[in-house]
């Protein structure tokens, strides 16, 4: 995939060559706005409103990572989806387990290669790193989320949360801090196959 | 073995991450392997770390690609932006330009239209009174009169006919000026005033003309206004026939590709 060359033509007007775009970042941007949002309908509506909002300004991209500039304006929606839903609080039609958490719909993970042992560690891992994320403030999930989930180094990072690298540096640490309390409380529900990797990377 | 603190875990995070120079990490690998809380505190944070890379990643509910009812497909705008917009500007310029050249010559006009319809009185009214009054403006008392051009368009033939009538050729020369009356003349008042002092001879020969004031001095036509009302839709024009050709020739472009 030449990727100047689609963003150059896409910023021309080409959509075809903007879907390219489209198809090769969707996954990421798709579990970006999912991880700090912790909805999946959510996550699909502030995508997808991410993607028109970039094909708009893409005249306005000037070089650069277009990952960290697509995630921006990923990010961007995100916020303006949690200000929303803050402004309407709504109630989860999903049902609760006794301690008021929402039970997670396991049909998303309709992985065909998956045994059924695999995908009940992957809910709870998924669940424990869920719950904990949506503990943490929205500035701090960020930061976690795009350098510890999406890999992105510490430039994209600032570039896509425009910040100093002494502020993603730190947030990322207390992020960190936070998380690593909370996953303790979970250590029993995480999967011993992840336990024994974990320990082995130590 | 002491806790370590807020900067020991932030330097760790960083550590982790490959972001410490290597001087602090040279530094940060001996304080961690002589001090057992930084090597756990470092494992927790690792721990934390992979736990978190290994996040399942979700499959897409679906595909998040565009299409041009979505994005309300809007051309982009032609190279002659700039230009057109210097056109927009200019245009609208002009327009203001038109409008407050008209507006100023209406109001100017609405201010002679008194002494239109004045000028036929002073040449009677003020022919029975003798020479003085050939040059008198129609004012009254306490009024300050600051002639405009079109003001001497209108009563010098009225003055012309004053002069002739009663032969006040001498007083004729005289500063118009009354009682409580300010006039301030300009250097077309006496342009337009000498002929008041002309003797009859001469004066025989506009009389006739001056009976209707406006017949006898022909307005001269403001064609400015025009010529910008049209240079600024010619300028308007252009723009709306490229815009409008770029936009053809993007649909163009983008509906065969999106039809096929």
């Amino acid at each position: 995939m030449d990727e100047p060359a689609l963003i150059r033509n896409a910023q021309h007007g080409d959509l075809d060559a903007f879907n390219t775009l489209v198809l090769a970042y969707q996954d990421i941007v798709y579990n970006t706005a999912l991880r700090i949002l912790g909805d999946e309908d959510l996550a699909a509506d502030a995508s997808q409103e991410a993607f028109i909002s970039a094909f708009r300004a893409l005249n306005s991209y000037r070089g650069g990572s277009f990952r960290a500039w697509l995630l921006r304006t990923v990010t961007n929606a995100c916020y303006d989806e949690l200000r929303r839903k803050r402004r309407r609080p709504t109630t989860p039609l999903e049902p609760e387990t006794g301690d008021g958490d929402e039970v997670e719909t396991p049909r998303w993970l309709a992985d065909p290669n998956a045994s059924p042992e695999e995908q009940l560690d992957q809910v709870e891992l998924e669940h424990a790193i869920q719950h904990c994320l949506e503990n943490l403030p929205t500035d701090f999930r960020t930061v976690v989320v795009l350098a510890d989930i999406q890999g992105l180094d510490y430039t994209e990072v600032a570039a896509v949360v425009k910040k100093p690298l002494g502020t993603i540096k730190s947030r990322l640490a207390r992020a960190r801090l936070r998380l690593r309390e909370c996953l303790q409380s979970f250590r029993e529900l995480l999967p011993a196959a992840f336990r024994l990797e974990e320990k082995r990377g130590l | 073995m002491t806790t370590p603190s807020f900067r020991d875990m932030e330097q760790l995070s960083a550590f982790l991450d490959g972001q410490l120079s290597q001087v602090e990490k040279t530094r940060l690998e001996a304080r961690i392997q002589l001090d057992p809380a930084l090597a756990a505190a470092l494992a927790d944070l690792r721990q934390a770390r992979a736990i978190l890379r290994h996040t399942p990643k979700r499959r897409l509910p679906c595909n998040f690609t565009l299409t041009p009812k979505m994005t309300r497909l809007r051309p982009p705008l032609p190279r002659l932006v700039p230009a057109l917009s210097w056109a927009s500007a200019t245009a609208l310029l002009l327009f203001i330009l038109t409008l407050g050249t008209n507006l100023l010559g209406q109001i100017s006009f609405g201010a002679a239209a008194p002494m239109m319809a004045a000028a036929p009185m002073t040449s009677e009214g003020y022919g029975v009174g003798g020479g003085p009054a050939a040059t008198q403006p129609p004012v009254t008392d306490n009024t300050q009169v600051i002639p405009t051009p079109e003001t001497f368009v209108m009563t010098a033939p009225a003055a012309t006919l004053s002069g002739e009538t009663r032969g006040g050729g001498a007083a004729a020369t005289q500063p118009p000026v009354t009682d409580n009356t300010q006039v301030i003349p300009t250097a077309e008042t006496f342009v337009m005033m000498a002929p008041a002092a002309t003797p009859s001879g001469e004066a025989r020969l506009v009389a006739p003309a001056a009976a209707p004031a406006t017949k006898a001095t022909p307005e001269p036509v403001n064609l400015w206004p025009y010529i910008w009302l049209g240079l600024a839709a010619v300028l308007v024009a252009a723009a709306l026939l490229i815009r409008r050709a770029s936009v053809q020739a993007f649909r163009r472009k983008v509906g065969v590709k999106h039809n096929s």
